[in-house]
Parts: C-alpha cells; sequence; structure tokens
C-alpha cells in the first residue's frame, strides 16, 4: 500500500437486501471424493471415499464487521470463500450473502461480494496493471469513464500507480498481491473475501496493507471483511470478531479477548527466584493456569511462561502478587498465541465432537 | 457485449505483446498459399473433371477448403485450449467470480482466436483470388451464412472438449480425432464422392461435407443459397442437434467441476 492512500470514493454502493446478515451460514457441509489408487479404484469401481472440508458450519457475519478466520492447512478456509464466492456448490446446508443465496443466486452473490482467493497466476501477464484493471471493470458492469477513473484511483491506493504501465510479469509477488486486491475492490464490493492477503507481502508491506485493510476498507467504507489467515496475531489484530476452523468444524467463534480469555494468555516473567513459590501459590488460587519453569541462568535470573486466566485483569493479579512477595520482576511480557496454541487449547477444553454453532 | 469485447480485448493485448510470433503467423500463410498454387496447378488436369460443379478450378477449390478448415480448426480447439490454460493459471475460477455470465465469458474467451482467423483468412482470400482464384464477390453474403453455420456446426466439438477438459481434465484428443476425420473425409482436399467404398458413406455424418459443397457452389460457381437448400438444411440440423447437446454437456461439466471443487485444478 502506499503510505499515504488516499480516500476512495464510496458513492453508489451495491444495495444488498434490508436488514440481511452481511454472511449467514447454517449447518453448511462440503465433503470432496478422495482420489484413490489404480488398484482400488479396479478392485472397487463404485465404492468412494470421501474427506469433509465442512462440517456443519453454522455463523452469522454482520454487515460492516471485520472477522478473521483462523485455521491450519486444510481447516477449509479456502473451501469455504469458494463456497461463498459461488465456485463451489455445498453438499448441505445453506450459505447466504448479503441475503442471496450463494446456491440459487450466484449473479446477485457476486454482484456484492469479491473474492482473493486465487494466485497471481490469475493475473494476465502479459498485461499491464492498468489493463487487468480495465478488464475486469468492465467485467464487474462499470461504465467506461466511471471505469476509468476507479482503476486510476486503485492504482493509487494500492501504490502501484507509476507501475500502471508495467507488464504484471515484471511484478515483485508483493505488487502482484495488491493488484489482486485492487481488482477484487473494482466494484466497491459489500464484502470482501480475502485468503491470506500478506502471505506474500515483505514484514513493512504486510503492515501497510494491514493498515489500509483497517481504516480505508473496514473503516471508511464500512466494508464487510472475511480474512482468512494463519496468522495469529494478524486476525487478532484486526478482527472484531474470529473463528477458528479446524478438520471443516469451526470449533469457536468470539472476540479476540473472548477467544485468548477463555484459553489463557502465556506470559513470560524474568524473575529471581524466590519468586516461584508465590508463582505457585498464583497457580493453586486459579489465577495461573499453568508454569512451566525454566532453571536460574549464571546471574540468578530464572524464566517463566505462565499461563495466566483472566486476560490483562489476571495478568495483573500476578504482578501485583509478585511485587508483594518482594519478587524482582526483570521482565514480565505476552507471548504472543500461536494458531496451534489456540486451536490445542480450543480441542482441549471442549466435549469431543462439539462444534460452534 | 462491452464484457465479450473486453475479453477479447484482453486476448488481443496478449497476443500482440509476442510480435515476432504475430508476424510469423502472417508470413507463414504465404508460405502456405505458394507450394499450394503450384501444385493445385500441376494436379488441375487430373482433378478437373471431379470438381465439376464445385467451380472447376482445384486452385479455388483447394482455397475454399483450406480456408474453412482453419475456422474448423478455431472452432474445435480454441476453447479447449484457452480453457486448459485458464483454468491451470486460476483465470477461469477468476472470470466465474465476476459478475459476467457463463455465456459471454465462453464466447469472450475464443472471441479473438475467431477475429484473428477471420484476418487470416481474409488474407488468403486476397492473395488467392490475385493468383486466379474464381471468387464471386456477390456471393459473400450467402458465403458467411455458409461459413457461420460451418463454425457453429463445429464449434459444439470444442464445448464436448471443454467439457472433458472440465470434468476429467483431458479433451480426450477429440479435437484431433474431430479435425482428422473432417480433413480427409470432409471434402477439403478433394470431392466426397471420390472417396471409395464403404468410407463414402462415413462422409454423410461429417458436417464439413455439406458445409463445404454448399460453400464452393455458391463461391466459385456463383450459384444461389436455393441451390444449395438441401446441404444447407442438413447442416443446420447438425448446428440444432450438436449445439444444443454440446451445451447441456458443458454446463453440466461446469456444474460437475463446482460440485468437486476441481474449477482451479488442472
Amino acid at each position: 500500500m502506499s503510505a499515504i492512500a488516499p480516500s476512495l470514493d464510496t458513492a453508489s454502493p451495491v444495495p444488498t437486501p434490508a436488514g440481511s446478515a452481511a454472511i449467514r451460514l447454517a449447518g453448511l457441509t462440503k465433503r470432496f471424493p478422495v482420489r484413490r489408487s489404480w488398484t482400488a479404484a479396479l478392485r472397487h469401481p463404485l465404492q468412494r471415499q470421501w474427506t469433509p472440508a465442512l462440517q456443519a458450519v453454522t455463523c452469522t457475519i454482520e454487515d460492516g464487521e471485520f472477522f478473521g478466520l483462523l485455521g491450519p492447512n486444510g481447516a477449509g478456509k479456502t473451501t469455504l470463500f469458494k463456497v461463498l464466492a459461488t465456485l463451489v456448490l455445498p453438499d448441505g446446508g445453506a450459505a447466504t450473502v448479503g441475503g442471496y443465496d450463494v446456491v440459487r443466486d450466484g449473479r446477485r452473490v457476486r454482484s456484492v461480494l469479491a473474492p482473493v482467493i486465487t494466485d497471481d497466476r490469475s493475473l494476465y501477464w502479459r498485461l499491464s496493471a492498468a489493463e487487468n484493471l480495465e478488464l475486469y471493470a468492465r467485467l464487474q458492469d462499470l461504465p467506461d469513464g466511471v471505469g476509468s477513473r476507479r482503476v486510476s484511483e486503485l492504482l493509487e491506493v494500492v501504490g502501484l500507480a507509476e507501475a500502471g504501465r508495467k507488464m504484471v510479469g515484471a511484478f515483485s509477488s508483493g505488487m502482484k498481491q495488491r493488484l489482486l486486491i485492487a481488482r477484487a475492490l473494482l466494484a466497491r464490493p459489500r464484502i470482501l473475501l480475502l485468503d491470506e492477503p500478506t502471505r506474500s507481502l515483505d514484514p513493512l508491506s504486510a503492515r501497510r496493507l494491514r493498515t489500509f485493510l483497517r481504516e480505508e476498507i473496514s473503516g471508511r467504507q464500512g466494508c464487510t471483511v472475511l480474512l482468512a489467515t494463519h496468522n495469529t496475531e494478524e486476525a487478532l489484530e484486526l478482527c472484531g470478531r474470529v473463528g477458528v476452523l479446524h478438520g471443516g468444524k469451526l470449533l469457536a467463534v468470539g472476540t479476540p479477548a473472548e477467544l485468548l480469555g477463555e484459553m489463557g494468555d502465556r506470559y513470560r516473567l524474568w524473575t529471581r527466584s524466590p519468586a516461584m513459590g508465590r508463582l505457585a501459590a498464583l497457580e493453586r488460587e486459579g489465577v495461573i493456569r499453568e508454569i512451566v519453569a525454566q532453571p536460574e541462568n549464571e546471574d540468578g535470573w530464572a524464566c517463566a511462561e505462565l499461563d495466566v486466566v483472566g486476560g490483562l485483569e489476571g495478568a495483573a493479579r500476578v504482578v501485583a502478587a509478585l511485587g508483594r512477595a518482594g519478587a524482582s520482576v526483570g521482565r514480565f511480557e505476552r507471548v504472543p498465541k500461536s494458531l496451534a496454541d489456540l486451536i490445542e487449547g480450543i480441542i482441549g477444553r471442549r466435549p469431543q465432537g462439539s462444534t460452534h454453532g | 457485449m462491452g464484457r465479450v469485447a473486453a475479453l477479447v480485448r484482453a486476448s488481443w493485448l496478449t497476443a500482440a505483446s509476442y510480435r515476432l510470433n504475430m508476424l510469423l503467423s502472417l508470413v507463414s500463410l504465404l508460405v502456405m498459399i505458394v507450394p499450394v498454387y503450384f501444385v493445385a496447378g500441376a494436379l488441375q488436369p487430373v482433378m478437373a473433371q471431379s470438381i465439376e460443379g464445385q467451380g472447376g478450378q482445384y486452385f479455388g477449390f483447394l482455397l475454399i477448403g483450406l480456408i474453412t478448415f482453419s475456422f474448423l480448426t478455431t472452432a474445435v480447439t480454441s476453447l479447449p485450449a484457452a480453457l486448459g490454460s485458464g483454468i491451470a493459471s486460476g483465470t477461469f475460477e477468476t472470470l466465474l467470480g465476476t459478475r459476467a455470465r457463463l455465456a459471454e465469458i465462453i464466447v469472450g474467451m475464443v472471441g479473438y482466436a475467431f477475429l484473428w482467423t477471420a484476418l487470416r483468412g481474409l488474407l488468403l482470400v486476397g492473395v488467392g483470388w490475385l493468383l486466379g482464384a474464381p471468387l464471386m464477390w456477390n456471393r459473400v453474403p450467402a458465403a458467411l451464412l455458409i461459413l457461420g453455420l460451418i463454425v457453429l456446426a463445429y464449434f459444439p466439438f470444442g464445448l464436448f472438449a471443454s467439457a472433458a477438459v472440465l470434468a476429467f481434465k483431458t479433451n480426450g484428443s477429440l479435437p484431433s480425432a474431430v479435425l482428422a476425420i473432417s480433413g480427409l473425409l470432409g471434402g477439403v482436399y478433394y470431392p466426397t464422392h471420390v472417396i471409395p467404398s464403404w468410407i463414402q458413406d462415413v462422409t454423410a455424418v461429417v458436417p464439413l461435407t455439406y458445409g463445404l459443397r454448399a460453400l464452393r457452389k455458391v463461391v466459385l460457381e456463383g450459384g444461389p443459397l436455393g441451390a444449395s437448400a438441401s446441404d444447407v438444411a442438413v447442416l443446420t440440423g447438425f448446428v440444432l442437434v450438436l449445439f444444443g447437446s454440446s451445451l447441456y454437456v458443458f454446463t453440466s461439466a461446469v456444474r460437475h467441476a463446482k460440485r468437486s471443487g476441481t474449477l482451479a485444478q488442472y
């Protein structure tokens, strides 16, 4: 993104039926056939094996929400996006986008939603960035004059104004990623689906893109954004609510604070050893769920990782207790929770087979 | 229409970015037509009697056959080829995610190939006329109508092959088979009635047989469209049957790909 991204003209957004949620999923199910070996296919030609991609996913995403979808590879994120974009037909359940059914009203769904789910090969590499956008402006029904203005505006916004006449094949992967996003924004979608949008960006570009998504797309334009990512920090930073998808099941949905509160926050504490006794007392009181202590180093400092319950308040209680115990605290910092931690935590705290819904 | 034009423009810009390839494509026409002219001249005494009623001049006979065959090749191969590369790159899936209708996407994907074939055909007609092919210019509208029917009769094979690409990730050599059979038995290089024995019966199920016979009567003999009414009627029958069934098969294949999640897998 350009360092100073100008505001987009927010006029004439595509209308959606009044009172409808942006996205509504009810028991959405999808499974794919498993590719079998030649031997298995010859032995049992009529037998088919299936792998579940989405298992009874139920969720409602309100208009204007910034919703994160966290999950490892194969969790079903892309399948869910493709179902919403009308590119994959579901097997069961229902999904509506802007009030339109994804199976029956495909064209209407595509008029309110824009997906960024394909990779940069889906751009026309022998065409310039501007020519790519001009093509899609026409495909998305933008009249000539409006389309040209919109193309220039978006090239500016994504920081490609100077490279607009260059052939896309010569672009870096980050530039192509920005062009994919510009392409999705052409028709002022009410709902934007972003599948790992920062995956091929350098850290600086990724940060700029996140700022752009939060301030411009979600903030000024009021666009509903559904962001699929592996990156827990990214989801927690950007999204008002986050859903955790694993093995096709939506395991949990909540605000970042709720999810982290439920799972407990992990903190790293550098202290002198006498504090360990006090920490054990806090564990018994239920303020700390788990302590992973490491031996003292040569200078007499010990490091411990604490799984603290109750978010920031819990952390404050730990610091206060350590202060009262006269412990020397060298450093007390929150450890970013990895996706694996989050999923393990959710699976570990839920009865077998239960899903959000 | 605007969406189709935009897709055609994108294909044109892509093709135009390979300048040498484009230039060579036009130069190859001359390389092809000159030997055809001399070989046709040499074979004229042998062929004259058998092509009576279809112009009588073997060079003109071959010229019409070759131009028509180039349209037929485009009709059969352009869509599966464009679709295959579109699936592999993800372009096809992206296009399906826009507001464009499936029909607009399909026509837009092959529109440029047809325009390029038309330009090459026009150049061949011009060079052929300069070399003495007896072309009846006043029959151009009727000729275009018949040529359109031939294209419409063969485009369904492109749709069938594209359906196979969508469903099975291979065109099953259907385009090659259709081109081989139509090229050898459709009257491109010699009239179908000179083909011996039972093979001649096969020519009756080749749409090109009727198309080329009608086209040559109109363009080389200057006959009215009515004189080729029976051939045109059979050709129209092929169009109706093949187009209807191929559209059904193709849309079913798109639905299958959406159901199996293989729209972007090749």
